[in-house]
């Protein structure tokens, strides 16, 4: 019966990742082009994207079984991403992994695309992937220290515990700011403005991405819409999960207006700013790292 | 047989080795396999031993040797701790002998007299020091070791970089067994034996009577034992010596000789040290060590083109962890010892781990030096095409080191950041660290990449045709590449038996497998009867299996076709190897931003006034102008003998003018 259950929920969590995604992103883009005073593409146009990409011809300069299998191991491992972070219940492989393996597996997708970047033997692809490197060397210990905050509040690594120690407890200082610094890694983690140095469009073409094409760009693009609408889930979940009734569709209804409130914020951010250098992104989050360190000592004195 | 008769047969094997090796140095290949046939040969009784610990079998000490005057005598005996240290000598000594035989041809000058003799008894002291209990013997097999490694860290000798790593190496850790010499005496005096039974209980009585010798018997012991491990700033040794060396000695000596150290450490730290005030302090000196080196090797690493010394700074790195985990560990044996057994377990099997891949990883970093003669990354390129298994081998352990779930190196390093961050409820110290430890994992991920991207990926040199490497080679690679593999998606049963390599090393009684490991098929680490961090390698490789078949569903959904096309560089004509992204040029503004984290020492010989210079440079004064004196008379005399019977003749008659002048002059 448990098992049931947990692959029920596991199928769940991936399809909520895989089909709604591409929605969220159709959103995202409808506000940036009102903002822009344009009318822009219907909120549809990222399903229609993929479709049309699919069918597409699939040129490769590389190869090799990696390079081959990486765009079906991003949005895999992506969808495995989807089953560990709770979304209106608690997560359903939350006895595979705790919030390491959550941080780790997050990483999974990143590492996948800059290989597949330095496999395509571009070199613009390569700068891609050495940027893609450096954004992930500043952001990743953000998120870090954001979800270490909540385990020494819950005093436990699962998710799950964190999840049921919030609910539980309620807002605490440490879990704000630990929330805020979280929100602020959100907006590079989903290669937006002002931080999409590792595509940058107009100087290196799209970075590691640039020599794919049909099917493997389609199913790159989903896994990155997929990986936004997941953190985003973690970060309203494990930071914002108020008010819980218990009641699955509730639940999932509730955060999921939380998301599209994050995913609107973060869209609101890159359409107002200017894109940074990388050695300017690096010194923001390195601050933002030190700053994070203080939830982690609000949490320690109990706060 | 009972073990001490097994370990004789092994040792005297090995030795047997060195000598039919040494016979045989004039043929190449011969030699080299038959040392081959002699270490795989003393690893049957090795692993017979090994299973008999494991297994249960109790045995006592049993003495060889005695030495009543001082006294000492050479008692073996073997625990759980020394066999898990005996399984990965084995193993790396096998992998790499085997790795060495085709990759000598590489130096066709230097006679293989000077390298397989010595390796079999390097392999040999390392396998006797693991297994004694008296610590005059240990120290004695110690050496053994460092000089044998010394003679393998300069096999080069012509090579000027060669020598100055070589005395660099000496000089250091002489230092350090000088350091364990001198504790390892105070105890003496205090106990009246060598054995570590005798030992461990002054040790005890020291400091609780006086406890500043004590820490300082502790201080003395540590910077030895940190010193062979590699330790920053003891282990500046290491950048220079383990590159030097062959790639086979490299991969042995970054796979066990580091890992002794580490065995060191924990002899003393766990077992000697009663669990007191003193034990928790050593564990953050220790947890403190293991973040400094771990932080300053990895970025160091980071830096680094030539291939061979950027896995060197990241044994460094690597070795950081395991320091980190023993550290947390010996920190809380008195306060939480679930906890702490966790720590320990994650720092035991990151060793395990570490000599996998970072084997794995020299010895590939050797296959492609083989092929191409070349160390430098910046001058590498797109070799996965011409060496396949090479390139697959390296990418599964670069994986691995840069803790890629389901491989080996997450696995423990998880065990690792876990404990820290459990163990961090009670000490904030440790939470920082833990933190800092995720961090230069993703460090060692960005240098793995560049590793890969510069070296296999990328760009081919149309101009050079590469091969791959033999079988005897390559095999080596895919066995510990596998082992990553295997470690990583089975944690549960190499654990297990770590858990009574635990258990034999510490003072404290230690909770069981199950106990601390859940029950589940995956781990679920147990701290006060609470499942409180979860990692199921087998249910993650399936969900991502699974989820991996659906994403390849929908790219072949619409039957796309499949056309293999040149890289688009913006219409230049370049050659794809001409803009190449060079190593170098990787990651350069964080580089920049960690420069100067490793300061180079440039120490200046001090200036002695002119006159003693003078007077002390025997040359100038005596040896030139005696031997300039002796030229001048030699080539004056030489100058009359010009080789014609006539001229001789000539002065054969001129001086008989002369001396009958002469005597009619005198008798006159």
């Amino acid at each position: 019966m448990r098992t049931i259950v947990v692959v029920g929920l596991a199928v769940l969590n991936a399809a909520i990742a895989l089909l709604l995604s591409p929605l969220l992103e159709g959103l995202m883009r409808k506000l940036k082009a009102t903002i822009h005073s344009r009318i822009g593409p219907p909120v549809t146009q990222p399903y229609l994207d993929l479709l049309k990409l699919l069918g597409k011809e699939d040129l490769r300069t590389g190869r090799g079984f990696l390079y081959a299998a990486a765009p079906a191991l991003t949005l895999g491992s992506v969808l495995v991403l989807a089953t560990l972070v709770p979304m209106g219940a608690a997560p359903p492989l939350s006895f595979a992994g705790d919030i390491i393996v959550v941080l780790y597996v997050a990483a999974m997708s990143a590492v996948l695309v800059m290989l597949t970047g330095f496999g395509s033997a571009s070199p613009y692809a390569s700068v891609g992937s050495s940027r893609e490197m450096m954004t992930l060397l500043t952001v990743e210990p953000v998120m870090a220290v954001a979800l270490v905050v909540g385990a020494v509040k819950a005093g436990t690594l699962s998710t799950a515990g964190i999840l049921a120690w919030q609910v539980e407890h309620g807002p605490s200082i440490s879990m704000v700011i630990a929330g805020v610094a979280f929100l602020l890694a959100l907006q590079a983690q989903a290669g937006k403005l002002p931080f999409d140095i590792p595509e940058a469009d107009q100087e290196i073409m799209g970075g590691s991405l640039i020599e794919q094409s049909g099917p493997r760009l389609a199913l790159f693009r989903w896994a990155m819409w997929a990986k936004q609408l997941v953190l985003a889930f973690l970060l309203v979940e494990l930071f914002v999960p108020w008010p819980r009734v218990g009641i699955l569709p509730f639940d999932l209804m509730l955060a999921l207006v939380k998301v599209s409130l994050v995913l609107v914020v973060v869209a609101l951010v890159d359409v107002v700013n200017p894109r940074l250098r990388i050695d300017q992104a690096m010194g923001y989050y390195l601050r933002v790292a030190f700053s994070s360190l203080a939830a982690l000592a609000f949490a320690v004195i109990g706060m | 047989m009972t073990s001490a008769l097994l370990l004789q047969t092994c040792v005297l094997l090995l030795l047997g080795g060195a000598l039919v090796s040494l016979a045989c140095a004039r043929n190449r290949a011969l030699a080299g396999w038959v040392s081959v046939a002699f270490v795989a040969a003393a690893c049957v009784p090795l692993a017979r031993v090994v299973v008999n610990v494991f297994a249960g079998v109790a045995e006592g000490e049993t003495v060889l040797l005695a030495l009543p005057a001082l006294p000492a005598r050479l008692t073996v005996h073997v625990d759980a701790l020394s066999a898990f240290f005996l399984v990965l000598t084995g193993v790396i000594a096998l992998l790499s002998t085997l790795f060495s035989v085709r990759y000598m041809e590489h130096f066709e000058k230097d006679t293989v007299a000077k390298f397989y003799p010595v390796l079999l008894v390097f392999f040999a002291s390392m396998v006797a020091l693991l297994v004694v209990t008296d610590m005059l013997f240990f120290l004695v097999f110690w050496e053994l070791m460092t000089l044998s490694s010394f003679f393998l860290v300069i096999f080069e000798r012509e090579r000027k970089d060669s020598q100055r790593a070589g005395l660099k190496y000496f000089v250091i850790t002489h230092a350090a067994t000088l350091c364990m010499i001198a504790g390892t005496l105070v105890l003496w005096r205090q106990a009246g034996s060598f054995s570590f039974a005798a030992l461990q209980d002054s040790l005890g009585v020291l400091l609780a009577e006086r406890a500043v010798v004590a820490h300082l018997v502790l201080f003395l012991f540590f910077v030895g034992f940190a010193t062979k491990a590699g330790v920053l700033p003891m282990g500046d040794w290491l950048p220079d010596a383990h590159p030097a060396a062959p790639s086979g000695v490299s991969a042995a000596l970054s796979g066990v000789l580091v890992k002794l150290g580490i065995y060191g450490l924990i002899r003393v730290f766990c077992s000697f040290l009663p669990v007191s005030a003193a034990s928790d302090t050593w564990g953050v000196v220790l947890a403190l060590a293991g973040t400094v080196s771990l932080f300053v090797g990895t970025l160091t690493a980071l830096r680094q083109t030539d291939s061979k010394r950027l896995m060197a700074f990241h044994t460094i790195g690597q070795i950081g962890y395991i320091c980190l985990g023993l550290g947390v560990g010996v920190a809380c044996l008195r306060t939480s010892p679930t906890i702490a057994a966790l720590a320990l377990l994650g720092a035991l099997f990151h060793a395990a781990n570490h000599a996998c891949f970072k084997a794995c990883l020299f010895l590939g970093a050797g296959a492609v030096l083989h092929r191409t003669g070349e160390r430098d990354m910046d001058r590498l390129g797109g070799l996965a095409a011409s060496m396949p298994v090479t390139a697959s081998s390296t990418t599964v352990a670069a994986l691995s080191i840069s803790g890629v779930p389901p491989f080996n190196g997450f696995t423990s390093k998880w065990l690792i950041v876990a404990a820290c961050i459990l163990g961090g409820l009670q000490h904030p110290l440790f939470l920082v660290l833990g933190l800092v430890g995720m961090f230069i994992s993703l460090v060692t991920l960005a240098s793995f990449l560049k590793v890969l991207g510069a070296v296999f990926m990328g760009a081919r040199d149309e101009s050079r045709s590469v091969k791959e490497v033999p079988l005897s080679m390559a095999l080596p690679q895919v066995v510990l590449a596998a082992l990553c593999v295997l470690l990583g998606v089975f944690p549960r049963l190499p654990l297990g038996v770590l858990r009574d390599a635990v258990a034999s090393a510490v003072r404290i009684e230690v909770p069981g497998a199950d106990a601390l490991l859940g029950t589940g098929f995956g781990l679920g680490l147990t701290a006060g009867g609470l499942a409180l961090a979860f990692w199921a390698p087998l249910v993650v490789v399936l969900a991502l299996a699974l989820g991996g078949a659906l994403a390849y569903a929908i790219q072949r959904a619409g039957a796309a076709k499949v056309r293999e096309v040149p890289v688009w560089t913006c219409g230049e004509l370049d050659s794809a190897a001409a803009v190449r992204y060079p190593a170098s040029s990787f990651y350069l503004p964080f580089k920049h931003a960690f420069a100067g984290i490793y300061p180079a020492l440039h120490a200046r010989v001090p200036q002695f006034p002119a006159a003693l210079r003078r007077a002390f440079n025997v040359d100038t004064w005596l040896y030139r102008p005696v031997v300039r004196a002796v030229d001048g008379l030699a080539r004056g005399v030489s100058r009359s003998h010009v080789g014609v019977p006539q001229v001789y003749l000539l002065w054969i008659a001129v001086g008989a003018v002369v001396v009958v002048a002469v005597m009619l002059a005198l008798t006159r």
